[in-house]
């Protein structure tokens, strides 16, 4: 079959620029087959990373077709029949190739990885030193104790989940997807003796847990099921089940928000707002910061003038104490 | 049940037989979005789809309940779920958060009760001892978007139409959850096509652009303003730079993020933008004729009169 590769190609201080190739191949190549074909028979030039191409070193992560995957891992028959169903009789299917996002181009489609090295590196990825100190023999986990730590080792860090990562595009602090999958990773393994400092670091600001804006593009792409996103919500989970709501307002909005589903079912808005953002009256800044909203919602008829619980309230509320006894 | 669409022995149209869903309406079209609530009722009462609401069912959590723990998320929305599974009928959501959040609930417990028994046990454990139904897996959880398109059909919508929106350049937002949460959704995640095919239905103009498979921001809205500010300015400003006379939503959470504070997102931006932010049902109501006042459209903090203006309202 024949395909045509539209590749978008950067030298460095240039303006990105878009380039076409025609492929002949066959179906269940990989786009890195085809890359490897222009490379070595029509344009040197081009410049992307490779190594393992079996999925195992994640070197040749790039933008296929609009998400970060590894183009040893896709292959052409199943990329034209995804994105290209359309095709008028003699049309070639096009196929776009960009690299990474939210990381600087160093040349065409090799990114500059510095800075997600530095944020996983910002988590202390390693046992902690004090629990390596063993004396005698090695270190015992139980098959149960390493199990917890087989997904997340399942992560070769291709960088695809951080290049699709909505909020590291808008927080160059936000440490990602990679960066805490590994935190959880270190808080579920048994021989780390740092649990509590580090989930105190986890915890600052919005550079840990909570400026994950749960877009669910990592679990969605990550080309080897780890789920960070899911791996994010265990971490926030421990936090939350050792700070009170007066920790911080990230902290008060979940807290709160099983409160008032508790209270009445579904949320009253407009407490959800006086509570979490005004902290109940004691965040004056906050409470002012929702006059504006609630002012143009009153004007424009918007504003939730009543509420009404829901019918199976107290049905909904000893469910949630249930649970929630039952993980004291 | 549900029915397929079916073609009329007597006419010459698609006419579908009757459809029947157990409403979820959720807590944000019950509140800051009334209108949807409204709009959805107005849509499906034109379309001849029967609601009937949940009336004991509770908030899905939004995702914040699985931060606490899973069991919290499944517990609460299997019994969601199994209020809709007593009237023998599926859940319909109108908002793509609580569609991911109850769709993949869902997918989870129908995966637990055959690969993973002691979990599914426990979960109805739970709801049985609080003298709820037990969770059976025996209905599906739908979004309202994937009811129309796939339950519903566009060509029997197309057969309703009796005000075609033609020259209105409409501009989807997906919302995260809707595409992303469940393993097998509607649409393919990547590249979702409900939305647009929804606008070719109703004779509006389809607007391509980046923004409409990502997130609004909302989450981070309470405690990190301008980072969720910025995000949703990103998109507002692709959406019109692509020559959007509107963006359409199937969630009410970013309807909340890319109308109520699109004045707030201006600022944090610095620039004006002023495009009118559509709930899905809203905009299918009006091609089949509902007033736009029916559909409260008059009570967005983004004015939705240039809209109504291009179809001649």
């Amino acid at each position: 079959m024949q395909v045509q590769f539209q590749i978008l190609r950067q030298h460095p201080g240039e303006s990105p620029r878009i380039e076409h190739y025609v492929v002949e191949t066959e179906p269940g190549n990989s786009i890195l087959d085809c890359l490897n074909q222009i490379k070595w028979s029509q344009d040197g030039s081009l410049t992307y990373r490779r190594n393992c191409r079996n999925m195992i070193c994640g070197s040749c992560a790039m933008r296929i077709n609009g998400r970060s995957t590894l183009a040893c891992k896709e292959n052409v028959g199943q990329e034209v029949a995804r994105f290209c169903p359309d095709l008028k009789p003699g049309e070639l299917p096009t196929l776009t190739i960009a690299p990474l996002n939210n990381l600087p181009v160093l040349k065409d489609l090799v990114v500059d990885m510095k800075p997600f090295w530095g944020k996983l590196d910002a988590v202390q990825p390693y046992i902690s030193s004090a629990a390596r100190q063993v004396p005698e023999r090695e270190f015992l986990q139980t098959p149960e104790e390493r199990s917890r730590l087989n997904q997340v080792g399942n992560c070769i860090m291709c960088g695809a989940c951080y290049s699709e990562c909505n909020a590291a595009t808008v927080n160059s602090d936000f440490v990602g997807p990679h960066a805490l999958a590994k935190a959880y990773r270190m808080v579920a393994d048994n021989r780390d003796g740092e649990t509590e400092s580090r989930l105190e670091k986890y915890n600052e600001g919005t550079d840990g847990v909570w400026g994950c804006t749960r877009c669910g593009q990592c679990n969605s792409v990550c080309p080897t099921e780890v789920f960070p996103l899911d791996q994010i919500s265990k971490v926030k989970g421990e936090i939350l089940a050792r700070v009170d709501d007066q920790k911080s307002r990230a902290v008060r909005h979940r807290k709160q928000l099983i409160e008032l589903v508790k209270e009445s079912g579904w949320i009253d808005e407009r407490k959800f707002g006086v509570n979490v953002v005004g902290n109940k009256g004691r965040d004056l800044a906050g409470m002012a910061s929702l006059a504006p909203l609630g002012w143009r919602m009153l004007t424009k008829g918007k504003f939730p003038m009543g509420f009404e619980a829901s019918e199976g309230a107290s049905e909904v509320r000893s469910l949630i104490e249930a649970v929630q006894d039952s993980q004291k | 049940m549900t029915v397929s669409p079916v073609l009329s022995a007597t006419q010459n149209l698609f006419i579908p037989q009757k459809l029947q869903y157990a409403y979820f309406p959720g807590c944000v079209a019950q509140g800051a979005c009334r209108e949807l609530d409204q709009s959805t009722k107005a849509l499906t009462r034109a379309l001849g789809i029967d609601l009937i609401e949940l009336k004991k069912a509770s908030c899905c959590g939004s995702g914040t309940f699985k931060e606490d723990s899973q069991l919290l998320e499944d517990a609460v929305n299997a019994r969601n779920i199994a209020l809709a599974e007593q009237l023998g009928l599926p859940l319909l959501t109108h908002c793509s958060t609580c569609q991911g959040v109850i769709g993949h609930v869902d997918e989870r417990l129908k995966t637990a009760k055959t690969e993973n028994p002691a979990y599914f046990d426990q979960v109805n454990g739970f709801l049985t001892q609080q003298s709820c139904s037990p969770y059976q897996g025996s209905t599906d959880v739908k979004h309202i978007l994937w009811a129309l398109v796939g339950d519903y059909g566009l060509e029997a919508i197309a057969a309703k139409v009796t005000k075609k929106l033609s020259g209105l350049r409409c501009a989807a937002f997906y919302g995260c959850y809707l595409l992303r949460s469940q393993t097998n959704g509607f649409d393919d995640p990547v590249n979702p096509q409900s939305m647009e095919n929804i606008f070719k239905t109703v004779g509006a103009d389809v607007v391509m652009y980046d923004g409409r498979t990502q997130c609004c921001g909302w989450p981070l809205s309470s405690y990190a303003s301008d980072q969720s500010f910025t995000m949703a300015g990103g998109h507002l400003q692709s959406a019109l730079a692509a020559g959007a006379d509107c963006i359409v939503t199937p969630c009410p959470l970013c309807h909340m993020q890319l109308d109520s504070r699109q004045s707030e997102i201006e600022k944090v931006i610095g620039q004006p933008l002023g495009l009118p932010i559509l709930h899905l049902p809203q905009l299918v109501a009006l091609a089949l004729g509902v007033s736009p006042k029916e559909l409260g459209l008059d009570r967005h903090l983004v004015s939705t009169r240039s809209v109504l203006e291009k179809i001649g309202l």
